[in-house]
């Protein structure tokens, strides 16, 4: 974990007296509402269908064992005992007062934590691979450039007001598991001629419009990282569309200007900069890099601990959750285990105080105290010694956070939908739950194999259905509820073949299609089951995924199965006409 | 109350603001006498005449103004030294625009005169306008602008590093 220093901490509390007295100001009346409305958002706090809710942010999706229990203890105190990932590698409490904000900031930076941008029109909490630091794929150590972007983004005085929100992603690994195809700005480390740096995409999102981003510039120096990122924002600030909020992202301004003109510009502002005061300098990175306290890892370990091989043959359960939750780590002897926050039932991406005490328990016992969290909406145990995976597997079984579902059909990205959220114009949890129960059979779902569905309950996609193999988005039709499925979306992976394989990674990433007129939303589970059959039948052997399907295939034997099953036929009468 | 009309933040103190803005279509130009604001486009369309002026007027940039434009080049012939001092406006404090443009204006163009910032300013974006190069501040209406001159301490460290750390007094 990266420790704060001086600065850091002083800043952190600096922005939380600030917050306390601009919220004393509002409760004052000296402060208007819309006035007091984005300074509030900027401190994570929006208020919502049945109380304020306010977004933690959880820089890079690193966290330690001691604010894991703070959150437990916020939870506890404030809220009712619960807490919701999201998908960005943040937390959100839905029941906090007001009044009491300030006072909750304060206490979370009491362990480094803030709530500092992650929400408004500004640069939020820059995200990563949810292995980074332990992936054994690695290229860079994503966790220290995130954390120089984090200290670069915060409380930067230019960019603090910009047309719309805004976020990076970073991939330091060969494998992207950040997404960075589908963020404002996208950042995937690559090594040229000895010198590490990045490619640079920029202008992907989901959202109204999803697009997948640009490639802006193939190659970044670590050392012009900052000033490039300055750049590009300096052009967004100016340029950005302020007249209509829907066309107010970088990737419009892309478009609009085309990627040509777009990086022209870029590159003749960072021109004037690059070798200004925030190049970023070798002794900046190490001393970075110094403040993380980096694990003491065991180098004497074995990889394969017979223990486990043996228990796993006469376990099942067991065995499962090896091949599903479990994941190789950079060092030998070690794993890393996801935390299925995807129980049947539970809302995907909550967590009870009671599961975050254990959890931090967890971490120390079977590693160094660190984990991640994952845009999946999962937490991850980062270094856990592969001859404690037995106990530890019982551990999490007990409490309920040992579903074997990992990589599988019922570990749904859901945003909290309407039963939570003032934007959504359809529930999602109800609709997970009932999809994760009609797939309630374990050897079912593992002959599906990979499959990454994603839930969204309004076209601002934060359950990321655009880049789900399969894809649900609620949306409002005459004041009903209604759902429509895309499918072929991914995160990374796409158009792999026959391009240069540095320069397809960012851009793997590919916008599902809607395959045709809306569901009702009990239809919904018996949909996807129709989908996963036309699958079965279609695949060529267990290894074809259904990505690969589709993507050999195109939509339309889905498409023609699901709409010609007298099933589903009902709906979609009434939807056809309700889509005219 | 006398202090209601202290809304101006210059130096470091309190002052009133005496200045107007001339709001008369662009082919008319101000009188020659003190506190005149022109907008950009009057000034632009009028600069040898305004330059020859005995008091020189203020230029008001709209938040949407072309960062190519002359004033922000460097080496123009923009004739800035014959002015009082650059406003950017603040349409609505979250119109981010005018940051990137008083940068530029400091860093590209080299303007070490007065830059103020006009319109939707709130204390709470007074210690990033500083940070930008902003040195005067017409505080918004109902705001306290006593409070707004403890803006500058907020935040008494910060990472980036070509943005300096603001202070009341500027020289």
């Amino acid at each position: 974990m990266y420790i704060y220093d001086e600065i850091d901490q002083k800043l952190v509390e600096q922005r939380v007296a600030q917050f306390k007295e601009q919220t004393h100001r509002f409760l004052n009346g000296k402060l208007s509402e819309d006035d007091f409305r984005v300074l509030r958002l900027q401190n994570g706090l929006y208020i919502q269908r049945h109380a304020p809710m306010l977004r933690v942010a959880i820089p890079y999706g690193m966290l330690v064992s001691k604010q894991l229990r703070m959150l437990a203890y916020v939870a506890r105190r404030w809220d009712k005992g619960y807490g919701h990932f999201s998908t960005r590698q943040n937390i959100q409490f839905n029941w906090p007062r007001l009044e009491d904000v300030p006072e909750i900031l304060a206490k979370l930076a009491t362990v480094q934590m803030h709530a500092i941008q992650t929400s408004g029109n500004c640069i939020r909490n820059t995200t990563t691979d949810h292995f980074a630091g332990v992936a054994p794929d690695e290229i860079i150590n994503p966790l220290v450039w995130c954390e120089i972007i984090r200290q670069w983004s915060m409380l930067h005085p230019e960019f603090a007001f910009l047309p719309r929100k805004f976020k990076i992603a970073v991939s330091g690994a060969s494998t992207d598991r950040a997404a960075v195809g589908v963020h404002d700005i996208g950042l995937q480390a690559v090594e040229e001629n000895g010198v590490l740096g990045f490619t640079v995409w920029v202008g992907g999102g989901l959202g109204r419009t999803p697009i997948v981003g640009k490639l802006i510039k193939p190659f970044v120096a670590w050392h012009d990282l900052l000033t490039y990122l300055q750049a590009t924002l300096r052009v967004y600030n100016l340029y950005g569309r302020r007249d209509n909020k829907y066309k107010a992202r970088i990737k419009i301004l892309v478009k609009d200007l085309t990627p040509e003109v777009f990086a022209q510009q870029v590159n003749e502002q960072w021109q004037l900069i690059k070798d200004g005061p925030d190049k970023v300098t070798e002794e900046y990175v190490q001393y970075v890099s110094n403040r993380f306290e980096w694990p003491k890892y065991d180098l004497t370990l074995s990889e394969i601990e017979s223990d486990v091989i043996l228990k796993s043959a006469e376990n099942p359960k067991f065995e499962r959750w090896l091949r599903t939750n479990v994941h190789d780590h950079k060092v030998k002897g070690y794993a890393s285990v996801t935390v299925s926050l995807k129980a049947s039932g539970i809302p995907p991406g909550d967590i009870t105080a009671d599961q975050m005490d254990a959890l931090a328990d967890m971490s120390e016992t079977y590693g160094f105290g660190e984990l991640r969290v994952s845009h999946e909406q999962n937490l991850i145990l980062a270094d856990v010694r592969r001859k404690s995976l037995y106990s530890l597997w019982l551990e999490l079984d007990m409490l309920n956070l040992a579903t074997p579902n990992i990589g599988l059909i019922t570990n749904i990205i859901s945003c909290p939908g309407g039963d939570y959220c003032s934007l959504a114009n359809a529930v999602s949890i109800p609709v997970a739950a009932a999809i994760q129960q009609r797939f309630d059979d374990l050897d079912f779902v593992y002959e599906i194999g990979e499959l990454d569905l994603n839930l969204s309950g309004c076209v601002n996609a934060c359950g990321h259905h655009h880049v789900g193999h399969i894809g649900i988005l609620g949306v409002d039709k005459a004041g009903e509820e209604w759902y429509q499925i895309t499918i072929g979306g991914r995160q990374n992976g796409a158009n792999s073949q026959g391009v240069i394989p540095a320069l397809i990674r960012g851009g793997g990433a590919a916008i599902g299609r809607v395959i045709g007129p809306s569901f009702a939303r009990e239809q919904i589970p018996d949909v996807i089951y129709r989908l996963i059959q036309t699958y079965l039948r279609l695949r060529d052997s267990d290894a074809e995924r259904f990505i690969d399907v589709v993507e050999r295939l195109g939509i339309e034997p889905f498409k023609h199965d699901v709409y010609s099953d007298p099933l589903l036929a009902k709906s979609i009468i009434n939807t056809a006409v309700l889509d005219a | 109350m006398l202090n209601d009309s202290l809304k101006l933040i210059r130096n470091g103190r309190l002052e009133i603001d005496a200045w107007r803005l001339f709001d008369a279509d662009s082919s008319a130009l101000p009188p020659d006498e003190n506190y005149w604001m022109v907008k950009l486009e009057t000034w632009k369309s009028h600069r040898e005449q305004l330059s020859l002026r005995k008091f020189p007027v203020a230029i008001l940039v709209p938040s949407d103004a072309d960062s190519t434009d002359i004033i922000f080049k460097h080496g123009s012939d923009a004739n800035l030294e014959k002015i009082a001092f650059i406003a950017i406006d603040f349409p609505s404090y979250t119109d981010g625009r005018g940051f990137s443009l008083a940068q530029i204006l400091r860093k590209q163009y080299g303007w070490k005169g007065e830059l103020r910032a006009m319109g939707d300013v709130l204390i709470d974006i007074i210690h990033y306008l500083a940070r930008c190069g902003f040195d005067s501040f017409l505080i918004k209406e109902g705001h306290d602008a006593e409070l707004a001159l403890e803006a500058f301490e907020t935040f008494t460290v910060h990472y980036q590093r070509s943005y300096p750390q603001p202070t009341k007094v500027t020289t």
